[in-house]
């Protein structure tokens, strides 16, 4: 596409007379057309973040009376808002870890030594591929369609009174809910975590797998010594694609959890409900709570951003 | 100790429904410290071979003996055998004492102080002694190279494997390190096995050169022997560069007849040909020589058609005056020598130089005299 328009680019302006060249030199139409594209998806991607941000510091009062993009003034300032959604979603951020940080650091490693299995092990590639197959099919399966299946396992698995250990020490039995999404994050995140390491591990340098071989270590020793100390890129890929998909997931917190007045709610349940009232929706509120809900997967991002770029160019 | 036999070795791939045959049947005798080239062309399965003998890759039928104990079922990790590979296949993660101790981490229960000293050895005696706490992406090739084989003499196995490891370092570097493995192989005196499709380091490095070709091990024997007294048309192409001239030609009486010369064969030539008529005459360019004396039995005129200078001496293309259209064919001349494309000059090849293989099965039929 852009090979095509540029020499359209070049010819204007071989056009132009040389005498205006110089003062125009490096400047094209192409470039100009497409610096102001850029500009505009800049804007549409970040007004309505910026909108977001100053409505949740504005009074009820500022957000009814200003343009949504419009700053607070001094008298509709206010952090009163930040503090109601962080005193409201305080321990849904403590859950929604209890599940999301265990749940994706189980998928990410089994995902890891899976896709090590069908790609470095000596197996015939015929038995490799049907293992592939089903990982793969494993991830075209919507959520909606598991949903009923999922509930139905989990009334069958007496997962509550396996941790009645638990219950015991005075913990609340609705975290059989966290358990339970654990578990389900886990099994679902496994089919992409496979895929995705495995394309990496099928990069990987075939004759130093080998030459490890040769220094005499086996398939387990090779994987806990060289190919998971090289993951790291692919690591950082996965933790952020999976912390992000299992932190923001919804629908098994609903299906497994239920209600936000739960000791055991994540944030996503208690966000869906804040700022809704019979008096109407408050607004600043829920943006606050929406930024709230989402600093955690930004600072994961963040933490592994270098090693992400690494990741997702190989 | 490590003695190496190869005994019909033969691996088959599968491919699609059929099956590709990547060594055929391959015999080979190794005695303890013996270094032996492995050499061919480009998929001729030399670095198959290599595998098999590593253990990377399984044995469809034949033996791999090492020290008379048949190891076709035993894993790489357990036959106390070092690879250096041509991508050097360092670990990146790893500092150079790091990649080196490895190796005897994992296939002994050497103690922690024993292992570095080990280390630090082999590291003096390949020169790296300075780069132990470097990571491999802060070293030149030529020192990866150094690394790797360290790698390999570090666990001191009974047998090293090289599959083309001087491939990726410039023809500088790749004379210096062909020396240094010279010298490494004698000081260890380690059971070697090198495979190379660069017949330069076939010809310099090896006590015995094997010699494959599209599976089939085609003769193993001295680099001199392979040179002078090939077992088939296609070893005496290989080895040698610029490569043997070769003419078809057919025996009429005790003359050779080919397209634009005929080359009278005296009676003991004639008696190793026997009565095949169907042959081909080889000859090497450095056998062919001007002459002042003009044509004779032996001698022919032909004209130069392309000359390359290399100082020492010029590789001269040159073709049958009779034959214009005729190929042409390679003569090494003294770089004194003033030549120029289209002189016309007499060149002699003497028949003690000339090679005589059978035109079909390409069998030597009559290799060159070296009495003389």
């Amino acid at each position: 596409m852009n090979d095509d328009t540029r020499p359209d680019g070049d010819t204007t302006e071989a056009k132009r007379p040389s005498a205006t060249a110089g003062a125009l030199s490096g400047v094209d139409g192409y470039r100009v057309l497409l610096y102001l594209g850029l500009l505009g998806v800049l804007g549409f991607f970040l007004v309505p973040i910026e909108s977001g941000l100053v409505t949740s510091f504005k009074t009820s009062g500022g957000v009814g009376g200003s343009l949504p993009f419009a700053p607070p003034t001094s008298e509709t300032f206010t952090v009163e808002k930040w503090r109601i959604a962080f005193d409201a979603l305080g321990r849904g951020l403590v859950n929604s870890a209890l599940y999301a940080i265990p749940a994706t650091v189980i998928s990410a490693l089994l995902g890891s030594l899976a896709a090590y299995g069908i790609t470095q092990s000596s197996w015939k590639p015929r038995y490799k591929a049907p293992v592939l197959a089903l990982f793969v099919a494993g991830i075209f399966i919507p959520y909606q369609a598991v949903l009923v299946p999922l509930s139905q396992f989990w009334s069958t698995v007496p997962l509550g009174e396996w941790l009645g250990f638990l219950w015991a020490l005075g913990i609340s039995d609705d975290y059989t809910g966290i358990v339970e999404l654990v578990v389900t994050h886990v099994a679902y995140g496994l089919p992409i975590c496979t895929v995705l390491f495995r394309s990496y591990y099928k990069n990987m340098n075939e004759e130093m797998i080998e030459a490890a071989r040769l220094d005499g270590a086996s398939l387990r020793r090779i994987y806990r010594r060289i190919v998971l100390p090289l993951s790291g890129p692919m690591f950082a890929v996965v933790l952020i694609y999976q912390f992000t998909q299992i932190w923001n997931d919804l629908l098994f917190t609903l299906v497994l959890v239920q209600t936000e007045s739960s000791p055991a709610a994540p944030v996503v349940l208690i966000l869906a409900g804040l700022g809704e009232s019979l008096e109407g929706q408050d607004f600043a509120l829920r943006m606050a709570g929406a930024f709230i809900a989402a600093l955690p997967t930004l600072a994961v991002y963040i933490a592994f951003g270098e090693e992400f770029a690494e990741g997702v160019a190989t | 100790m490590g003695t190496l036999e190869l005994d019909g070795v033969t691996k088959v791939f599968p491919d699609g429904d059929g099956e590709i045959v990547a060594v055929d049947g391959v015999d080979v005798e190794m005695r303890d410290g013996e270094f032996l080239v492995v050499v061919g062309p480009s998929g001729c399965g030399k670095s198959t071979t290599l595998r098999m003998v590593a253990g990377l890759e399984r044995v469809t039928s034949g033996e791999i003996r090492l020290d008379g104990a048949v190891v076709n079922d035993v894993k790489p990790q357990h036959r106390n055998i070092a690879m250096v590979f041509q991508s050097y296949a360092l670990y990146p993660h790893m500092t150079v004492r790091e990649n080196m101790a490895f190796g005897l981490e994992e296939s002994t229960d050497l103690p922690d102080d024993e292992i570095e000293a080990r280390v630090a050895d082999a590291a003096d005696t390949m020169g790296i002694g300075e780069l132990l706490d470097r990571k491999p992406s802060d070293l030149s090739g030529g020192q990866r190279q150094r690394v790797a084989l360290g790698r390999a003499i570090v666990r001191d196995p009974a047998v090293f494997l090289m599959d083309e490891p001087l491939s990726n370092l410039d023809a500088k570097l790749r004379s210096e390190m062909r020396t240094e493995l010279q010298r490494l192989q004698d000081e260890l005196d380690v059971t070697t096995m090198y495979v190379t499709h660069d017949q330069t380091e076939a010809m310099t490095m090896g006590d015995r050169i094997a010699i494959l070709d599209a599976g089939e091990l085609q003769q193993v024997a001295t680099p001199l022997e392979c040179y002078h007294e090939p077992a088939n048309r296609f070893v005496a192409g290989f080895i040698g560069d610029p490569s043997m001239n070769f003419f078809d030609v057919e025996r009429d009486g005790d003359t050779l007849v080919g397209d634009a010369f005929e080359y009278p064969l005296s009676k003991s030539t004639l008696d190793d040909v026997g009565g095949a008529t169907d042959l081909v005459l080889g000859v090497r360019p450095e056998d062919i020589s001007p002459t002042d004396a003009g044509a004779g039995a032996h001698a022919f005129r032909t004209v130069v058609e392309v000359v390359e200078p290399m100082g020492d001496e010029n590789t001269v293309y040159l073709r049958f005056e009779d034959a214009p259209d005729g190929e042409t064919f390679i003569a090494t001349i003294d770089g004194l020598e003033r030549l120029a494309a289209g002189d016309t000059v007499t060149v002699e090849v003497p028949e003690t130089t000339v090679h005589l293989f059978d035109g079909r099965s390409g069998e030597a039929v009559h290799n060159r005299d070296l009495t003389d």
